[in-house]
């Protein structure tokens, strides 16, 4: 059996109807034989029916008009070009986003940094060693790069005239490939 | 803290990971010290059809040459600084002066200057992937033709 001040506190939940029926029928038991707590509900029904009809006699009273018209007055209104630029750089580059344009950004100037070593670089593995200049002294220069084997050979030769001997050079009178 | 803050610490920190890793790659291309010049001197001639065996790993390399027999006369290892000059005395009263240049992309800037007696052969800048190796050849000695192999490697 539950005491008078557990079921004080279920009063308002009882009259609410929110309550199980096996609890409601528990309450309502106690109320036939408790007439304080009885006292207790009158007061809970009396405050509530006051409640309401305070409300509905406010709710009648209270002027929506103005607040409508107030609110399709900001929707129509065109809102200056500024401010819609400010609210769009504010949404834009505020909060998370622009946490990581941050490293976006650094990744780019070094991908856009490393772009023409690459390229560079993968030329040049393509074409093995690379000849950036030769000066052979007046001897023609043949240059042989050949691909299966990845081999560059410089080689250096003369005509048959055998010129340049002041050179004290002798080399071949043809290329060896 | 809240959630953006904690988005912008992870940023910030994965920021300063790219960095790091980028100077550290651009870095490690620019530490070494010196490089490690090997020059193999190589007759090559067409009066027998010997192939030394020391010059076995580089046996597919003079198959592109029209001659048939290969023999190493010397073979010579400097260690050089950037900048610096390595003499390489060559058969025949010839010399071989091999100045590393720069290193960059994996590769090897060399200037190389062949003479003979006081007197310039020629004067070449090549740029070779590191560890790489290139053929000079021409010079007639001993019925032959020299062939030079100059490799170098970032050390």
């Amino acid at each position: 059996m539950r005491n008078c001040e557990d079921i004080r506190e279920s009063l308002g939940v009882w009259l609410d109807g929110e309550l199980s029926l096996a609890d409601a029928e528990v309450i309502r038991l106690h109320l036939e034989n408790c007439a304080a707590c009885d006292e207790q509900r009158r007061q809970w029904v009396k405050l509530d029916v006051s409640l309401k009809s305070l409300t509905e006699s406010n709710v009648r009273q209270v002027d929506f008009e103005p607040f409508w018209r107030g609110v399709q007055e900001r929707i129509a209104k065109q809102r200056a070009w500024h401010t819609e630029l400010l609210e769009w750089f504010h949404s834009a580059f505020a909060g998370p986003g622009l946490a990581w344009a941050v490293p976006a950004v650094i990744l780019i100037i070094i991908g856009v940094l490393s772009f023409d070593s690459f390229w560079k670089l993968r030329g040049q593995r393509n074409n093995f060693s690379a000849v950036e200049s030769i000066d052979a002294h007046g001897r023609n220069v043949a240059l042989l790069r050949e691909d299966e084997t990845k081999t560059t050979v410089i080689w250096l030769y003369q005509n048959q005239e055998g010129e340049d001997e002041s050179s004290g050079e002798n080399v071949e009178t043809s290329p060896a490939f | 803290m809240n959630l953006p803050g904690r988005m912008l610490k992870r940023a910030l920190l994965f920021s300063s990971l790219i960095c790091f890793v980028a100077a550290f790659s651009h870095g490690a291309e620019s530490d070494s010290q010196t490089v490690r010049v090997r020059i193999g001197t190589i007759l090559a001639s067409n009066q027998s059809d010997e192939i030394d065996p020391r010059l076995n790993a580089m046996k597919n390399q003079l198959k592109v040459m029209k001659y048939r027999s290969y023999r190493l006369l010397k073979e010579e290892t400097k260690n050089v600084s950037w900048q610096g000059n390595a003499a390489f005395d060559i058969p025949g009263g010839r010399s071989l002066v091999v100045t590393p240049q720069e290193f960059r992309n994996k590769q090897l800037a060399l200037k190389v200057r062949l003479q003979h007696g006081d007197k310039p052969v020629v004067d070449t800048i090549v740029r070779l992937n590191n560890g790489g190796n290139f053929l000079l050849g021409g010079p007639q000695h001993e019925g032959g033709v020299l062939v030079l192999s100059i490799s170098a490697a970032a050390q």
